[in-house]
Protein backbone atom coordinates (compact mmCIF):
# COMPACT_ATOMS: atom_id res chain seq x y z
CA UNK A 1 0.00 0.00 0.00
CA UNK A 2 2.73 2.43 0.97
CA UNK A 3 4.66 1.53 -2.14
CA UNK A 4 1.63 2.17 -4.34
CA UNK A 5 1.14 5.55 -2.72
CA UNK A 6 4.84 6.37 -3.03
CA UNK A 7 4.77 5.51 -6.71
CA UNK A 8 1.73 7.67 -7.29
CA UNK A 9 3.15 10.59 -5.33
CA UNK A 10 6.49 10.35 -7.12
CA UNK A 11 5.36 12.93 -9.66
CA UNK A 12 2.05 13.97 -8.13
CA UNK A 13 2.36 17.05 -5.99
CA UNK A 14 -1.06 18.54 -5.51
CA UNK A 15 -4.28 17.36 -3.95
CA UNK A 16 -6.17 18.04 -7.16
CA UNK A 17 -3.65 16.06 -9.17
CA UNK A 18 -3.87 13.15 -6.75
CA UNK A 19 -7.67 12.99 -6.86
CA UNK A 20 -7.69 13.26 -10.65
CA UNK A 21 -5.02 10.65 -11.10
CA UNK A 22 -6.66 8.21 -8.71
CA UNK A 23 -9.82 8.51 -10.78
CA UNK A 24 -7.84 7.99 -13.99
CA UNK A 25 -5.99 5.02 -12.48
CA UNK A 26 -9.20 3.47 -11.25
CA UNK A 27 -10.82 3.81 -14.67
CA UNK A 28 -7.75 2.40 -16.35
CA UNK A 29 -7.45 -0.59 -13.99
CA UNK A 30 -11.16 -1.39 -14.18
CA UNK A 31 -10.96 -1.34 -17.95
CA UNK A 32 -7.91 -3.56 -17.77
CA UNK A 33 -9.56 -6.10 -15.48
CA UNK A 34 -13.18 -5.93 -16.45
CA UNK A 35 -13.13 -4.55 -19.98
CA UNK A 36 -15.10 -1.72 -21.48
CA UNK A 37 -14.26 1.41 -23.38
CA UNK A 38 -12.30 4.34 -22.07
CA UNK A 39 -10.94 7.54 -23.52
CA UNK A 40 -8.10 9.14 -21.61
CA UNK A 41 -6.52 12.58 -22.07
CA UNK A 42 -2.97 12.55 -23.42
CA UNK A 43 -1.50 13.91 -20.17
CA UNK A 44 -3.32 11.21 -18.22
CA UNK A 45 -2.02 8.55 -20.55
CA UNK A 46 1.46 9.99 -20.13
CA UNK A 47 1.18 9.77 -16.39
CA UNK A 48 -0.15 6.20 -16.50
CA UNK A 49 2.72 5.18 -18.70
CA UNK A 50 5.22 6.85 -16.38
CA UNK A 51 4.30 4.46 -13.56
CA UNK A 52 6.65 1.47 -13.22
CA UNK A 53 5.57 -2.02 -14.22
CA UNK A 54 5.97 -3.22 -10.64
CA UNK A 55 3.25 -0.75 -9.68
CA UNK A 56 0.64 -2.41 -11.88
CA UNK A 57 1.66 -5.90 -10.75
CA UNK A 58 0.33 -5.12 -7.29
CA UNK A 59 -3.21 -4.90 -8.61
CA UNK A 60 -5.37 -7.96 -9.37
CA UNK A 61 -9.01 -8.50 -10.19
CA UNK A 62 -9.62 -9.41 -6.57
CA UNK A 63 -7.85 -6.53 -4.78
CA UNK A 64 -8.32 -3.64 -7.18
CA UNK A 65 -11.41 -2.22 -5.48
CA UNK A 66 -9.99 -2.72 -2.02
CA UNK A 67 -6.67 -1.07 -2.84
CA UNK A 68 -8.29 1.87 -4.60
CA UNK A 69 -10.68 2.33 -1.71
CA UNK A 70 -7.79 2.24 0.75
CA UNK A 71 -5.93 4.78 -1.34
CA UNK A 72 -8.89 7.15 -1.29
CA UNK A 73 -9.18 6.74 2.47
CA UNK A 74 -5.49 7.56 2.83
CA UNK A 75 -5.80 10.99 1.20
CA UNK A 76 -7.09 12.87 4.26
CA UNK A 77 -4.28 11.47 6.39
CA UNK A 78 -1.54 12.85 4.12
CA UNK A 79 0.29 16.05 5.11
CA UNK A 80 -1.25 18.86 3.07
CA UNK A 81 0.30 22.29 2.70
CA UNK A 82 -2.08 24.88 1.30
CA UNK A 83 -0.37 27.53 -0.79
CA UNK A 84 -2.08 30.70 -1.97
CA UNK A 85 -0.38 31.89 -5.15
CA UNK A 86 -0.83 35.01 -7.25
CA UNK A 87 -0.49 33.10 -10.52
CA UNK A 88 -1.86 29.91 -11.95
CA UNK A 89 1.02 27.42 -12.07
CA UNK A 90 1.42 24.97 -14.93
CA UNK A 91 2.45 21.33 -14.52
CA UNK A 92 6.12 22.21 -14.60
CA UNK A 93 5.74 24.92 -11.97
CA UNK A 94 3.78 22.55 -9.75
CA UNK A 95 6.52 19.98 -10.14
CA UNK A 96 9.19 22.49 -9.15
CA UNK A 97 7.29 23.87 -6.18
CA UNK A 98 6.26 20.42 -4.99
CA UNK A 99 9.76 19.01 -5.31
CA UNK A 100 11.25 21.97 -3.53
CA UNK A 101 8.72 21.73 -0.69
CA UNK A 102 9.23 17.99 -0.18
CA UNK A 103 13.00 18.43 -0.22
CA UNK A 104 12.93 21.44 2.08
CA UNK A 105 10.70 19.80 4.68
CA UNK A 106 12.02 16.28 4.12
CA UNK A 107 8.47 15.01 3.66
CA UNK A 108 8.18 12.73 0.59
CA UNK A 109 4.42 12.38 0.91
CA UNK A 110 3.73 16.10 1.23
CA UNK A 111 0.83 17.32 -0.90
CA UNK A 112 0.13 20.85 -1.97
CA UNK A 113 -3.30 22.37 -2.10
CA UNK A 114 -2.91 25.21 -4.57
CA UNK A 115 -5.29 28.18 -4.39
CA UNK A 116 -5.28 31.50 -6.19
CA UNK A 117 -5.28 34.91 -4.49
CA UNK A 118 -4.21 37.75 -6.81
CA UNK A 119 -4.61 40.26 -3.95
CA UNK A 120 -1.33 38.94 -2.50
CA UNK A 121 0.43 40.89 -5.33
CA UNK A 122 3.48 38.59 -5.32
CA UNK A 123 4.92 35.74 -3.26
CA UNK A 124 2.63 33.36 -1.43
CA UNK A 125 0.68 32.67 1.73
CA UNK A 126 0.92 29.30 3.50
CA UNK A 127 -1.59 27.38 5.57
CA UNK A 128 -0.31 24.49 7.66
CA UNK A 129 -2.44 22.53 10.11
CA UNK A 130 -5.00 25.30 10.39
CA UNK A 131 -2.46 28.12 10.86
CA UNK A 132 -1.85 30.72 8.18
CA UNK A 133 1.29 32.69 7.51
CA UNK A 134 1.45 35.38 4.88
CA UNK A 135 4.78 35.70 3.10
CA UNK A 136 3.40 37.79 0.26
CA UNK A 137 4.34 41.25 -0.88
CA UNK A 138 1.02 42.51 0.48
CA UNK A 139 1.97 41.50 4.02
CA UNK A 140 5.38 43.11 3.60
CA UNK A 141 3.70 46.30 2.44
CA UNK A 142 1.44 46.12 5.48
CA UNK A 143 4.43 45.70 7.78
CA UNK A 144 6.24 48.62 6.20
CA UNK A 145 3.11 50.73 5.88
CA UNK A 146 4.20 53.60 8.21
CA UNK A 147 7.61 53.88 6.53
CA UNK A 148 6.09 53.77 3.07
CA UNK A 149 3.54 56.43 3.98
CA UNK A 150 6.22 58.65 5.48
CA UNK A 151 8.35 58.32 2.38
CA UNK A 152 5.36 59.05 0.22
CA UNK A 153 4.43 62.12 2.25
CA UNK A 154 8.01 63.36 2.16
CA UNK A 155 7.95 62.91 -1.59
CA UNK A 156 4.70 64.88 -1.83
CA UNK A 157 6.24 67.79 0.10
CA UNK B 1 -56.25 108.65 67.65
CA UNK B 2 -56.98 111.58 65.37
CA UNK B 3 -60.36 110.21 64.74
CA UNK B 4 -61.08 109.94 68.48
CA UNK B 5 -59.98 113.50 69.00
CA UNK B 6 -62.04 114.56 66.11
CA UNK B 7 -65.08 112.81 67.54
CA UNK B 8 -64.51 114.42 70.94
CA UNK B 9 -64.21 117.80 69.33
CA UNK B 10 -67.34 117.25 67.32
CA UNK B 11 -69.25 116.12 70.38
CA UNK B 12 -68.05 119.17 72.21
CA UNK B 13 -69.10 121.35 69.34
CA UNK B 14 -72.47 119.63 69.21
CA UNK B 15 -72.91 120.22 72.92
CA UNK B 16 -72.02 123.87 72.50
CA UNK B 17 -74.43 124.07 69.66
CA UNK B 18 -77.09 122.45 71.81
CA UNK B 19 -76.38 124.89 74.66
CA UNK B 20 -76.64 127.70 72.18
CA UNK B 21 -79.93 126.35 70.88
CA UNK B 22 -81.26 125.92 74.40
CA UNK B 23 -80.06 129.37 75.28
CA UNK B 24 -81.66 130.74 72.22
CA UNK B 25 -84.88 128.90 73.02
CA UNK B 26 -84.82 130.08 76.59
CA UNK B 27 -84.09 133.57 75.39
CA UNK B 28 -87.11 133.40 73.15
CA UNK B 29 -89.19 132.13 76.05
CA UNK B 30 -87.83 134.87 78.23
CA UNK B 31 -88.56 137.49 75.60
CA UNK B 32 -92.03 136.11 75.30
CA UNK B 33 -92.41 136.17 79.06
CA UNK B 34 -90.99 139.66 79.16
CA UNK B 35 -93.38 140.83 76.54
CA UNK B 36 -96.22 139.27 78.41
CA UNK B 37 -94.96 140.74 81.64
CA UNK B 38 -94.45 144.04 79.94
CA UNK B 39 -97.90 143.99 78.69
CA UNK B 40 -99.23 143.19 82.09
CA UNK B 41 -96.95 145.70 83.75
CA UNK B 42 -97.88 148.33 81.31
CA UNK B 43 -101.26 147.80 82.38
CA UNK B 44 -100.29 147.70 86.11
CA UNK B 45 -97.15 149.48 86.93
CA UNK B 46 -94.62 151.14 84.66
CA UNK B 47 -91.79 151.19 87.17
CA UNK B 48 -91.91 147.57 88.01
CA UNK B 49 -92.19 146.85 84.38
CA UNK B 50 -89.14 148.90 83.54
CA UNK B 51 -87.21 147.32 86.37
CA UNK B 52 -88.09 143.87 85.20
CA UNK B 53 -87.28 144.73 81.63
CA UNK B 54 -83.87 146.00 82.64
CA UNK B 55 -83.26 142.94 84.76
CA UNK B 56 -84.22 140.61 81.98
CA UNK B 57 -82.26 142.58 79.45
CA UNK B 58 -79.14 142.34 81.58
CA UNK B 59 -79.58 138.61 82.06
CA UNK B 60 -80.19 138.17 78.39
CA UNK B 61 -77.09 140.15 77.41
CA UNK B 62 -74.97 138.20 79.83
CA UNK B 63 -76.34 134.94 78.53
CA UNK B 64 -75.71 135.94 74.93
CA UNK B 65 -72.21 137.13 75.85
CA UNK B 66 -71.41 133.81 77.56
CA UNK B 67 -72.74 131.83 74.63
CA UNK B 68 -70.71 133.89 72.15
CA UNK B 69 -67.49 133.34 74.07
CA UNK B 70 -68.17 129.59 74.25
CA UNK B 71 -68.78 129.44 70.50
CA UNK B 72 -65.61 131.42 69.83
CA UNK B 73 -63.60 129.09 72.06
CA UNK B 74 -65.10 126.08 70.31
CA UNK B 75 -64.30 127.55 66.92
CA UNK B 76 -60.74 128.30 68.00
CA UNK B 77 -60.31 124.78 69.28
CA UNK B 78 -61.73 123.41 66.08
CA UNK B 79 -59.41 125.54 63.99
CA UNK B 80 -56.50 124.56 66.17
CA UNK B 81 -57.46 120.91 65.83
CA UNK B 82 -57.77 121.21 62.08
CA UNK B 83 -54.38 122.91 61.86
CA UNK B 84 -52.86 120.23 64.05
CA UNK B 85 -54.48 117.57 61.94
CA UNK B 86 -53.19 119.22 58.78
CA UNK B 87 -49.70 119.45 60.24
CA UNK B 88 -49.78 115.82 61.33
CA UNK B 89 -51.10 114.79 57.96
CA UNK B 90 -48.35 116.75 56.26
CA UNK B 91 -45.73 115.15 58.55
CA UNK B 92 -47.19 111.72 57.89
CA UNK B 93 -47.19 112.37 54.18
CA UNK B 94 -43.58 113.51 54.31
CA UNK B 95 -42.56 110.48 56.39
CA UNK B 96 -44.44 108.22 54.04
CA UNK B 97 -42.75 109.82 51.06
CA UNK B 98 -39.32 109.47 52.64
CA UNK B 99 -40.05 105.85 53.61
CA UNK B 100 -41.34 105.05 50.13
CA UNK B 101 -38.32 106.65 48.53
CA UNK B 102 -36.06 104.71 50.86
CA UNK B 103 -37.82 101.44 50.10
CA UNK B 104 -37.75 102.13 46.37
CA UNK B 105 -34.08 102.96 46.65
CA UNK B 106 -33.43 99.70 48.55
CA UNK B 107 -35.50 97.82 46.02
CA UNK B 108 -33.48 99.27 43.18
CA UNK B 109 -30.24 98.46 44.97
CA UNK B 110 -31.32 94.86 45.51
CA UNK B 111 -32.53 94.63 41.93
CA UNK B 112 -29.24 96.06 40.71
CA UNK B 113 -27.25 93.61 42.84
CA UNK B 114 -29.33 90.64 41.70
CA UNK B 115 -29.18 91.76 38.09
CA UNK B 116 -25.44 92.14 38.38
CA UNK B 117 -25.11 88.64 39.90
CA UNK B 118 -27.36 87.22 37.24
CA UNK B 119 -25.35 88.86 34.47
CA UNK B 120 -22.07 87.62 35.95
CA UNK B 121 -23.44 84.09 36.31
CA UNK B 122 -24.86 84.21 32.81
CA UNK B 123 -21.56 85.46 31.47
CA UNK B 124 -19.67 82.69 33.26
CA UNK B 125 -22.11 80.04 32.09
CA UNK B 126 -21.99 81.37 28.55
CA UNK B 127 -18.20 81.41 28.59
CA UNK B 128 -18.08 77.85 29.96
CA UNK B 129 -20.61 76.71 27.42
CA UNK B 130 -18.71 78.32 24.57
CA UNK B 131 -15.46 76.79 25.79
CA UNK B 132 -17.06 73.33 25.96
CA UNK B 133 -18.56 73.82 22.54
CA UNK B 134 -15.22 74.93 21.14
CA UNK B 135 -13.50 71.96 22.76
CA UNK B 136 -16.10 69.62 21.31
CA UNK B 137 -15.77 71.17 17.87
CA UNK B 138 -11.96 70.96 18.05
CA UNK B 139 -12.20 67.30 19.03
CA UNK B 140 -14.65 66.70 16.22
CA UNK B 141 -12.35 68.41 13.74
CA UNK B 142 -9.40 66.43 15.07
CA UNK B 143 -11.33 63.17 14.80
CA UNK B 144 -12.50 64.06 11.31
CA UNK B 145 -8.97 65.08 10.34
CA UNK B 146 -7.52 61.83 11.67
CA UNK B 147 -10.23 59.81 9.94
CA UNK B 148 -9.56 61.63 6.67
CA UNK B 149 -5.80 61.18 7.02
CA UNK B 150 -6.33 57.51 7.80
CA UNK B 151 -8.58 57.23 4.77
CA UNK B 152 -5.96 58.97 2.62
CA UNK B 153 -3.29 56.62 3.97
CA UNK B 154 -5.49 53.63 3.22
CA UNK B 155 -6.10 54.98 -0.27
CA UNK B 156 -2.40 55.52 -0.84
CA UNK B 157 -1.63 51.95 0.22
CA UNK B 158 -4.54 50.60 -1.83
CA UNK B 159 -3.36 52.53 -4.89
CA UNK B 160 0.16 51.33 -4.33
CA UNK B 161 -1.00 47.71 -3.97
CA UNK B 162 -3.13 47.98 -7.06
CA UNK B 163 -0.33 49.54 -9.07
CA UNK B 164 2.17 46.95 -7.88
CA UNK B 165 -0.27 44.17 -8.62
CA UNK B 166 -0.79 45.38 -12.18
CA UNK B 167 2.88 45.97 -12.82
CA UNK B 168 4.22 42.83 -11.15
CA UNK B 169 1.70 40.59 -12.85
CA UNK B 170 3.06 41.79 -16.15
CA UNK B 171 6.70 42.17 -15.21
CA UNK B 172 7.39 39.20 -12.94
CA UNK B 173 8.47 36.10 -14.82
CA UNK B 174 7.53 32.59 -13.78
CA UNK B 175 11.04 32.11 -12.48
CA UNK B 176 10.71 35.24 -10.33
CA UNK B 177 7.38 34.00 -9.01
CA UNK B 178 8.86 30.59 -8.22
CA UNK B 179 11.85 32.22 -6.52
CA UNK B 180 9.47 34.14 -4.29
CA UNK B 181 7.62 30.90 -3.42
CA UNK B 182 10.90 29.12 -2.63
CA UNK B 183 11.93 32.02 -0.46
CA UNK B 184 8.61 31.83 1.40
CA UNK B 185 8.96 28.06 1.89
CA UNK B 186 12.48 28.47 3.25
CA UNK B 187 11.42 31.27 5.51
CA UNK B 188 8.57 29.13 6.84
CA UNK B 189 11.11 26.43 7.65
CA UNK B 190 13.48 28.85 9.37
CA UNK B 191 10.63 30.26 11.43
CA UNK B 192 9.53 26.68 12.21
CA UNK B 193 6.09 27.44 10.84
CA UNK B 194 6.08 24.04 9.15
CA UNK B 195 7.50 21.33 11.40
Amino acid sequence: MDQILSDILENTFTLTQLKTRLRVLKASLLKEFFGGELEQAPEDLNWLSSLPKSFYLQFTKDNVYKLLEDLEKTIPTLPILTIYLTFEPNENALFQIGSFARKTYSTPLLLLDIKLDPALIAGCSLVWKGRQRDFSLRSKLEEKKPEILNSFKRFLR
Amino acid sequence: MYFDQYLQRRNYFEEQKKVFQETKQKSSQLLQAVEEAQASLLTQDNFVTKQLINQYSNQLSELIKNSGSSISAAQEQLIHFMEDLQKRSSDFEEASRVSTEKRISQLFERLEAKLSDFLIQTEQKTATSIELELKSVRQLIETYKNAQLKLIDENIIAMMEQTLSIILTKKLSLKDQLDLVYEALEKAKVEKFIV
